[in-house]
């Protein structure tokens, strides 16, 4: 950083330029400088402001994860591999709708809903599918809208840029469904580096994290789609577990992917990144990995809990039976665990394979404690 | 009624050179005048299409410079006298057809009037049309002041007629921008009849047939008329001379320099020792003359600007004269006594005589001035940039293009073209700066054409050309078709501001009023396009998302070429001036001002000269006396601190 700059400028080299970005829209609709474009983020004119909140806020400018950790979560609920886990549990939707609307079991659909109907949050910011894959971040505050938006998006979604846009307006308490990075971002934004602007970080009151191991980007996955189908046919996709494979569902019947295939068109920030399950939300979401036939266990979410107000939220809807539970086998906290750990180790090399040299970890700080331990 | 047309024999006038070349024309009966706007010879045909009525003249706007010219061309073959504007660089747009009516030959008398721009003070060239002259062998008169600029139009037609060929007439900003008094002629009281008589012997050269060969006895004709006129020109009241008997420095030239030789004779005070033969037919050079007064000394100063166009004709002719009159020496660009850039003043004839005289009794302006004067400037004044107006559709066009191909983010560029738009090439940092390549009128959508082909090497970024609706007619329609009929990949942004903007207003083909004020066919621009077979959409630069949205758009749609019709009234236009859309003000406790959130997005980056930055305030501020109240600002206010509300 030359003269200890920490704005626009500096995003552009250590974030853009170094392809860390992440396109999760925390730097968009704070300022006119920064846009979203299709899954990409757009310096549309130079900013000259010394410490600026783009920077600031970026999952991918460097971060003190260990003072986020003791901040934002109990200490005695610390892990290593996944943060904080309160609790963690298999869920799906009791409504047989929402789950067929939904990726996999529905549980956030479910809880985003019952936070909407109780009050918790005025407005739910998630993620929508656009024509040509084109998704963007929405505020709903009927809870019928958040039920309409329930299906994985494998295309980044500027959905922080949202909450910016949102927390401006007359929303008063804002709950968002964010992938890791994102919620790594609100994260930042909640620690206060600089004067925020009115508190309107002060009006997040619910983050729903989802696990995510790679997004594709856009303009790669488009081409790569084209080669098979057409764009208007595609209704849905998901990655079924040892399969290797990405699986397109068109009107016409199931397209198969290989994982080869799928791989060149992976965002490369996603190889950049160190967390899976969203460490710093209230309540992450992921597919369940269960032993047995696929089909019968899409339909199940692994739940990990992580703060006061998630549990609270989770228990609400187990009290008012609109989650149903079922009994975690033993291995499958321990297998989030290495996967998520196994993720960790594969950023920290290709960070270093960017960087060009180990010790400098670009946005990781190389003495953090789970760091060290990898690394050890 | 129009003083251009006022019978005052003998009675003294103050005119604008281009005026008193307009009053020329009319003094010598002209009828017909055609021309393409183009600083600085716009004001020539203005002021004729302000008299036309009364003058019985027919009057163009043309839709480019070789158009005027057969336009005009048609009247001198149907026996009137005709004359045809433009500014330096039109010449080379008309050359094609100038090269073959020089050979084909004329029959009324036929000029026409080039004005040139040395120093490119409002030109992407400077370009010295002087030698199309000696290239296609016409004759070329030069005024030096206000009155000449009249007479020696008027003459030009005569000189014309004598010779049956076209006669160039060359003004300089200087002359044609400057005012001077002139003493008026006669004007004719009749008009001749228009017919073209063609039914002759086919060589015959006011009855045949109107064309370039035979050539070579065609080529042979021309060149006896070139001669006739090197004789003509011997005895020419245009060439003078004035100084002593036997200067000690005789200053050789022509146009405006005359004035800063008789200054820089005066500021020295060698009244006695210099003397100024100065030419106003410059080519052919008559010989003789020459001769007669460079014997008179051995010591040349050739005083002319940019190219040493008479400088090298006189040396040629010097040469040849050398055995009998023996050798001089001549001064001036070729031995450093003069630049062959940029314009001439008295202080550098001033400079260039005293050093040859080894006088330095007359400082004038020191050599550091310029750099004094700039570096006080820079602390007193507020920075100006050369940028588009207040409420001016480009500033938002170029917003929008500019954002679009950021979003796109492959690099995208602009091939520019000639127009107000044009400036958009010279904000590389701004808000703006998306213009690459600009050459002349028209060459924006071939270059943008060529780019676009070339996806089989290699290239990825979107090709983007703009050009303006009076451009448009002008020289893109072929560029256009070439780039259809090849499948180029690139998008044409017609900057649609309803008129030649740059040059005041002047009409285009494309306007339901001619310059003459009488009703038009509007030529439509998007049944142009689309009859050439492309996809055509208009849209509002203010409206800007939406716009935006649409570039983007085309961007993605990678298929041929790609029409947007930017349509927006230029903010000066005589419809639209001092006629505010919105009342726009600033609310103080909105604006973000410099904190981070906005950081001055209106007057950092977008730059309207209506707003100010209130440096004690640290609040942006709305100068309401140049504010055009186009609202756009408030669009871009990311506080929405810019209020605007519908002017009464």
């Amino acid at each position: 950083m030359e003269d200890g700059g920490m704005g626009q400028r500096e995003l552009q080299r250590e974030v853009i330029d170094t392809h860390l970005c992440t396109g999760c829209g925390a730097c968009v609709g704070l300022c006119p400088y920064q846009t979203s474009y299709h899954d990409r983020i757009i310096l549309l004119h130079p900013c000259d402001i010394k410490v600026g909140r783009c920077y600031m806020f970026c999952p991918r400018t460097p971060t003190n994860l260990e003072t986020m950790r003791k901040s934002l979560c109990e200490e005695k609920d610390l892990t290593p591999e996944i943060g904080a886990v309160k609790g963690f549990y298999l869920t799906r939707a009791t409504d047989e709708q929402i789950r067929k609307d939904a990726q996999h079991g529905g549980s956030v659909t479910t809880l985003m809903t019952l936070a909407l109907r109780e009050g918790i949050i005025d407005t739910a910011i998630i993620a929508e599918g656009k024509e040509n894959f084109l998704h963007r971040g929405v505020a709903v505050n009927d809870p019928a809208e958040v039920k309409k938006r329930g299906k994985s998006k494998f295309i980044v979604s500027p959905t922080v840029a949202e909450f910016n846009r949102a927390a401006k307006g007359e929303a008063k308490k804002i709950g968002v469904v964010a992938t890791p990075c994102q919620v790594l971002a609100l994260a930042k934004m909640r620690l206060k580096p600089v004067p925020v602007d009115e508190g309107n970080i002060d009006k997040l009151k619910l983050v729903i994290g989802l696990f995510c191991g790679w997004a594709l980007s856009w303009r790669g996955f488009m081409e790569l789609l084209r080669k098979k189908t057409g764009l208007d046919a595609v209704v849905g996709m998901d990655i079924p577990p040892r399969r290797h494979t990405l699986e397109v569902y068109t009107k016409d019947g199931t397209i198969e992917f290989s994982m080869e295939e799928v791989n060149s068109c992976i965002r490369e920030a996603c190889h950049y990144c160190f967390d899976t399950t969203a460490e710093f939300a209230d309540i992450s979401v992921g597919s369940a990995r269960l032993p047995g036939r696929w089909e019968e266990t899409r339909i199940w979410n692994q739940v990990i809990v992580r703060t006061q107000r998630g549990d609270d939220l989770v228990q609400l809807a187990r009290a008012g039976g609109l989650l149903e539970f079922r009994e975690a086998p033993g291995e499958a906290l321990d297998e989030l665990k290495k996967s998520a750990m196994e993720k960790k180790r594969t950023a920290l090399k290709s960070i270093a394979a960017r960087s060009g040299s180990s010790p400098d970890l670009l946005y990781l700080d190389r003495f953090d404690p789970v760091v060290r331990m990898l690394q050890g | 009624m129009s003083k251009l047309i006022a019978q005052k024999e003998g009675v003294e006038y103050l005119l604008m050179g281009n005026e008193a070349i307009s009053r020329g024309a009319l003094e010598a009966g002209v009828s017909v005048a055609c021309g393409y706007p183009g600083t600085p010879s716009s004001e020539i045909i203005e002021s004729l299409c302000r008299v036309a009525k009364e003058g019985n003249l027919y009057v163009e706007w043309s839709a480019n410079e070789k158009v005027s010219m057969e336009v005009a061309a048609a009247a001198s073959f149907a026996g009137m006298r005709s004359l045809c504007t433009m500014k330096q660089n039109g010449v080379h747009v008309a050359s094609d057809f100038l090269l073959h009516l020089a050979a084909s030959g004329i029959r009324g008398g036929m000029i026409l009037v080039f004005c040139e721009d040395p120093g490119a003070l409002s030109s992407v060239n400077e370009v010295e049309s002087r030698y199309f002259a000696p290239m296609i062998e016409i004759p070329l008169l030069e005024p030096a002041n206000f009155q000449e600029a009249k007479d020696m139009t008027r003459w030009a037609f005569e000189l014309s007629e004598e010779i049956k060929n076209i006669v160039m007439v060359r003004s300089v900003t200087r002359l044609s921008h400057g005012s001077g008094n002139v003493i008026f002629g006669k004007l004719p009281n009749t008009k001749r009849q228009a017919e073209f008589r063609c039914d002759g012997p086919i060589l015959d050269p006011d009855t045949g047939l109107v064309f370039s060969a035979p050539v070579v006895y065609k080529h042979q004709l021309q060149q006896e008329k070139i001669k006739r006129a090197e004789e003509i020109f011997e005895r020419s009241p245009f060439n003078t001379y004035e100084g002593p008997e036997k200067p000690g420095v005789l200053l050789i030239t022509s146009s405006i320099c005359y004035l800063y030789c008789r200054e820089a004779i005066s500021l020295l005070g060698v009244e006695d020792r210099v003397g100024v033969l100065k030419f106003g037919a410059t080519w052919p050079l008559p010989p003789s003359f020459l001769k007669r007064h460079l014997s008179l000394t051995d010591k040349i100063l050739m005083v002319e600007e940019v190219r040493p166009f008479l400088e090298e004709r006189v040396k040629i002719l010097a040469a040849g004269m050398a055995p009998e009159m023996g050798i001089k020496t001549f001064y001036g660009k070729e031995t450093g006594h003069f630049p062959s850039v940029g314009e001439l003043n008295p202080d550098l004839v001033v400079s260039a005589l005293g050093k040859i005289m080894g006088i330095n009794s007359y400082v004038g302006m020191p050599a550091d001035y310029e750099k004094k004067a700039q570096a006080l400037a820079s602390t007193k004044n507020p920075q100006r940039d050369l940028t588009f107006c207040p409420g001016c559709p480009h500033r938002a066009s170029f917003w929008l293009i500019h954002n679009a191909l950021q979003m796109d983010g492959r690099r995208g560029f602009v091939c520019g073209d000639i127009g107000c738009y044009s400036m958009a090439i010279l904000s590389p940092a701004g808000g703006f700066g998306v213009m690459k390549t600009l050459h002349s009128m028209g060459s924006g959508t071939g270059i943008a054409g060529g780019f676009g082909k070339f996806g089989q090497f290699g290239m990825e970024q979107p090709v983007l050309t703009v050009c303006g609706d009076s451009t448009f007619y002008h020289a893109v329609i072929p560029a256009l078709i070439n780039a259809v009929h090849h499948r180029a990949n690139m998008i044409l942004i017609v900057l649609d501001n309803g008129g030649t903007a740059m040059t005041g207003f002047q009409s285009h083909p494309g306007l339901t009023v001619n310059a003459m004020g009488e009703e038009a066919p509007a030529v439509d621009i998007a049944r142009i396009c689309e009859a050439i077979g492309v996809k055509v959409e208009i849209r509002d630069p203010f409206d800007l998302e939406e716009t935006r949205e649409t570039i983007n758009r085309l961007l993605e749609d990678e298929e041929g070429v790609r029409v947007l019709i930017l349509r927006q009234i230029c903010g000066l236009s005589p419809e639209k001036k001092a006629a505010k859309r919105y009342e726009v003000r600033i609310d103080e406790a909105l604006c973000l001002g410099e904190n981070c959130g906005c950081n001055r997005l209106c007057t950092r980056i977008f730059r309207c000269p209506g707003i100010n930055w209130d440096r004690q305030k640290k609040k942006a501020r709305i100068d309401e006396v140049i504010c055009a109240g186009c609202g756009v600002c408030s669009s871009i206010c990311p506080a929405g601190a810019i209020k605007r509300e519908e002017a009464a």
